[in-house]
Formats: C-alpha cells, structure tokens, sequence
C-alpha cells in the first residue's frame, strides 16, 4: 500500500472520529404516558363546513353525504383515520414506545386511541416511505423527527374517509404533518392537513390532552351484526348533487349566510366577517339549536 | 504502525472537542454563567416578531359571528358561570364603557383579527392587536408588582419553555447528586427552549367568547406560542394554545386554540374599537 492511500485513509479516520464528536444530542422528550383529551366536538351539523378551506369538488361529495350511511354494515365498524380519531371523542390516547420485534431496539413511537382503537407507528429509525402503490391504511404510514422539543411526522398512504363526521372528504391523496408538543403535563397535537383533491390550502387544527396516568382506555370491541341494519342490503344512502334538503339547516338554525356556511379558504380570514354582513341570511327558525345534546 | 499511532491521537481530540461542543451548548454545573443569556431578546429561540392574522379554522362560528346568548356548548362553565352567562346585555356593556370585556387577556387571541409583535425592550415582547386595538405585554423574568391594578390585558409573566432538564433517569443519565446532595445535570442533558410560555394574572372581568361567557378577576391564563413553518406551502405560522383556570365559573380548564399566518407587512391592518356586539 502506497504511502498517500495511508494517508488518505489515515485523514479520512481523523475527519470521521471530529465528525462524531461535534454531533449535537439528539433533543426529545418524553411523550409516553396516557393521555386524557380535553377534545371538543366540531362539524356536527350536516352543512357545516365552516373554516374549512374545501374546494368545489370537496363540496360537491360532501353535499352527496348521507347520516344513513353510518348503518351500512361495512362501515359499523369503520374506523376514523387517525388524525379525526384524534379530533372526536371519545379520543383517549396512550404513547408508548415501539420497539423492534428483533432486537427490541427503539424504532419510533405508538399511538392508540380509544374509539374504534386505531394504532398509529411513528418511524423514527429513518425507514422510507413505501411506494405510492401501497397499500393504503385507516392509519397510513408516518415517519418522525424531532425539532427540538417537538415531535414532527408525516402520514401518507391514508385511506380516502372524512374531515369531519358529517361528511366532509378527505381524498387518498392527503397527507398529514403532525405536531406534537409538550408543554409540562399538557400535550396540543396540531394536524396539517394537505389535500389536493378536495382542498385549496393546508387545514390546520389542533387538539390537547392532559397527562393522566391513571387513566385506563377501555376495550372497544366492534361486531358486525349478521343480520345487517336498517339499510337495506345494496342500498347506498346519498343525496344527488342539488336535492339535498337538509343542507341548509346549519346555516338557518346558526343565522349563517349559506355560502359562508359552506367553508372555502376565503372564509377563515377576519375580512370576510364585513362580507358575510352583505350576505343574505335566510329567516331564523329557532335560537335553540345548540341545546340539542352533543 | 502510522495508524495506531494516529487512533488514540484522534480519539483523544473527538472527547476534547465533544466536551468543548457540549459545554458550548448547554453548559454544565458551575458553568451557569456560560448560559445566562443578556437578555430574552438574545435567547429568544424563534423569531415571533412580525404581522400576523388569524386562520380561523376553530370554533369557527363562536369566533366569526356572535354567537347566541347562551350558547356556550364548548366551555365547561359551572351552574355559577351558566347563570353569569344569561345575564349578558351587550348594549349594556356599550353604555356602561365595558365593551372591551370580550377583548380582555383570557380571549384575545380568539377574536379574529391581525396581530403586531414586536420587542419593546430587551424583556419585553409586545403584542398589539386590530382588533379592539388592545396591547399585550409579555414581561421576561417580572412578577406582577404588588400595586399592579387589574385591567383587560392583566399582567404576562413571560419565559422561554422547553429546556427545562429530564428529571428522572433514562438510560442515558439524568439528574445526579452533587457533593452537597442537590440534583444537578450535565450539560448533555439540557434541553434547548423552544416555546414561549405566558402566565397572565390580574385581569379585569371578561369574557371568554363574545356573548358574555364569564371569566372572573381570579382567573389564570396560560398562553403556549410556537412557530413553525408547513412544509406545503412553507408559510411560517403562529400556534398558540390558551388554557383559563377559573374555579369562579369553569369546572376544569378551558383549552383553546388560535393560529395564525406571517404576513410581509402591515397591509390589512384593521384597527377597531373595542365593540361589544361584533365578533372584532
């Protein structure tokens, strides 16, 4: 061996060994534990969309949206995608670490919510993405990093399903940026939402739980009854584009202008509020709306 | 033969270096000095100055209208709070000079509208609003002085967040003994502030949405600000979570939540009076 490949190699050691020793620590925290939402319920109203930045087509599907399609059978049983399982109750949630099934080495972070228990991994072992083909998952795929304290994912691979539980799409297109921060014995999960299908910009949103360790997160057993439900077998409830009579409600009940009612992007900024006082309001039937029970 | 010689050499220089870089940091016990920043302004970890304007994507139709009297079905108001809340006449207010009570510490950043920040001095972020035209003060480092007086913004007891030391053993440290028994940590298991922390007290009465849902002069409220930016669209966003004890009128904390968007300048800005029957 040549006296300059000694060399090369020898400079080569030195920069690797500087290289390792000015590596910063790695900053995390520990967000292990259970969780007990402090969650409130949104979008319960069919027709309300509101600060939703939802596009046409967004609309248009979520317009066709029926509640009888909660009975069919095969979606008694369905669960909510993880980031709206994260959103509604009953959303109790357990952090644990995940481990490698071989060398019990720390690959990423687990994720169980209480309704319908869907899991959710966070890679945090610097694993890729899986092809677009994929299968696509209720909780997709998500890789992790840290900035500085807070914890930063990625979900791709999500089954098409909803942005609220009235029908408000969410295509397979989506992808979910995850925010996870810990201030104390409070944790807010902020979800950035990116949907081009069905969305003009990203839909922020966040949530918060409070660090309980007592709690205990109950099974949530699910059976789909053989003897089907009230819809009729083949049946799928829908409303055609234009005949949905129950569209208006929210907006009529709440004193809203319908368009507004209706989201889009245009909608979540503090000048629309001079708009919507050009906007005709339809006549108010009741101011009791919100007492019905949540 | 070269390389033997050169390994322990090299070895020997990572550890030097790895200390020095380490005690860069975060410092270590007895290195204090090393971490006291000047000033907030110079440990500030992000950058929270600027315009900005809300995104109201929550609670939407509490935030963008006035809700109607009694219509409080997302705040865990006590019988106390539910009777306080019914007794909500916003034209009373108006006459009575009390129209900014729904502006007040507890709510502000829920009213939509756009927000200037800026550092008053070293130790003090200030944040204005348009809408009410109201001034927050996040003092670094104060307590509220004894003679402070209750107003709609209170006083902000401001810190960075996020650093503060693990505080159980993990596996890879944690806290040890010092020679004279306290609980110390070494500086590789610092952690780097990353959020700003705000406590506000000394509050005049509010409320904590438009149609006069009560919070009290006792309440505490606790403000998380982080910013970042999304990786869609690259915007650099606001997100503050907003937590208001008040046994007076809630059974448990309320948690709220509020984003906001950068914007380059101060195009938009709306300034308004405080009004008590307008969303801002």
């Amino acid at each position: 061996m040549g006296s300059n490949a000694m060399q090369s190699k020898r400079t080569a050691l030195i920069l690797l060994l500087l290289l390792l020793a000015s590596r910063p620590a790695r900053a995390q925290i520990d967000l292990a534990g259970e969780w007990s939402p402090r969650v409130y319920n949104t979008h319960m109203d069919i027709g309300d969309y509101t600060g939703i930045p939802i596009n046409e087509a967004g609309r248009l599907r979520a317009e066709s949206w029926h509640p009888d399609q909660l009975d069919l059978p095969e979606n008694l049983c369905r669960p909510h995608p993880i980031d709206i399982g994260l959103r509604v109750s009953v959303s109790q949630l357990r952090i644990t670490p995940e481990l490698d099934n071989e060398t019990h080495q720390p690959v990423g972070l687990r994720l169980h919510v209480a309704w319908q228990e869907p899991e959710q991994v966070i890679y945090m072992d610097g694993r890729p993405h899986p092809s677009a083909n994929a299968p696509h998952k209720w909780s997709g795929f998500s890789t992790g990093r840290w900035e500085r304290n807070t914890l930063v994912y990625t979900t791709t691979h999500l089954k098409e399903a909803y942005l609220t539980r009235t029908g408000v799409p969410k295509s397979e297109r989506a992808t979910v940026t995850t925010r996870v921060h810990r201030y104390g014995n409070l944790l807010t999960i902020i979800f950035i939402i990116n949907d081009p299908a069905y969305l003009t910009a990203p839909y922020i949103r966040a949530s918060s739980w409070i660090f309980d360790p007592n709690q205990i997160i109950p099974p949530f057993p699910c059976e789909i009854s053989p003897d089907g439900t009230i819809i009729a077998a083949g049946k799928v409830p829908s409303f055609m584009p234009g005949k949905n009579d129950v569209l208006a409600d929210f907006a009529t009940e709440y004193g809203i202008p319908l368009e507004a009612a209706l989201g889009g992007e245009e909608t979540l900024y503090p000048e629309y509020i001079k708009k919507m006082k050009t906007m005709k309001v339809a006549p108010r039937t009741s101011t009791e709306h919100y007492r019905r029970a949540q | 033969m070269e390389i033997r010689r050169v390994v322990p050499l090299a070895i020997a220089l990572s550890l030097l270096l790895s200390a020095h870089f380490a005690a860069q940091r975060a410092g270590g016990p007895g290195d204090t000095q090393a971490r006291v920043p000047a000033s907030a302004r110079a440990a500030a970890p992000d950058d929270y100055t600027g315009y900005w304007v809300s995104e109201v994507t929550e609670k939407w139709r509490f935030r963008m209208l006035v809700p109607d009297k009694n219509d409080y079905i997302q705040v865990p108001l006590n019988p106390e709070g539910r009777r306080v809340a019914a007794l909500w006449d916003p034209a009373k207010d108006e006459a009575s000079g009390e129209a900014c009570r729904s502006y007040g510490g507890a709510a502000l950043l829920q009213v939509p509208g756009r927000l200037h920040i800026t550092w008053q001095d070293d130790n003090t972020l200030r944040l204005d609003t348009d809408s009410g035209t109201q001034t927050r003060l996040f003092h670094f480092g104060g307590s509220p002085p004894a003679n402070e007086k209750p107003s709609w913004q209170g006083y902000s007891a401001a810190e960075w967040g996020g650093d503060e030391p693990r505080d159980r053993r993990d596996g890879q440290g944690g806290p040890v003994q010092d020679k004279e028994g306290r609980l110390v940590v070494v500086g590789a298991q610092q952690k780097p502030a990353d959020y700003l922390r705000v406590v506000t007290t000394r509050m005049r009465p509010g409320y904590l949405q438009k149609n006069g849902v009560p919070y009290s002069a006792n309440a505490v409220v606790e403000d998380y600000f982080d910013v970042f930016s999304d990786p869609y669209t690259k915007n650099t966003w606001l997100a503050v979570t907003t937590m208001v004890s008040d046994p007076q009128y809630l059974i448990e904390p309320l948690l709220m939540h509020a984003h906001f968007k950068k914007l380059p300048d101060a195009s938009g800005w709306d300034p308004t009076p405080c009004r008590a029957n307008e969303p801002r």
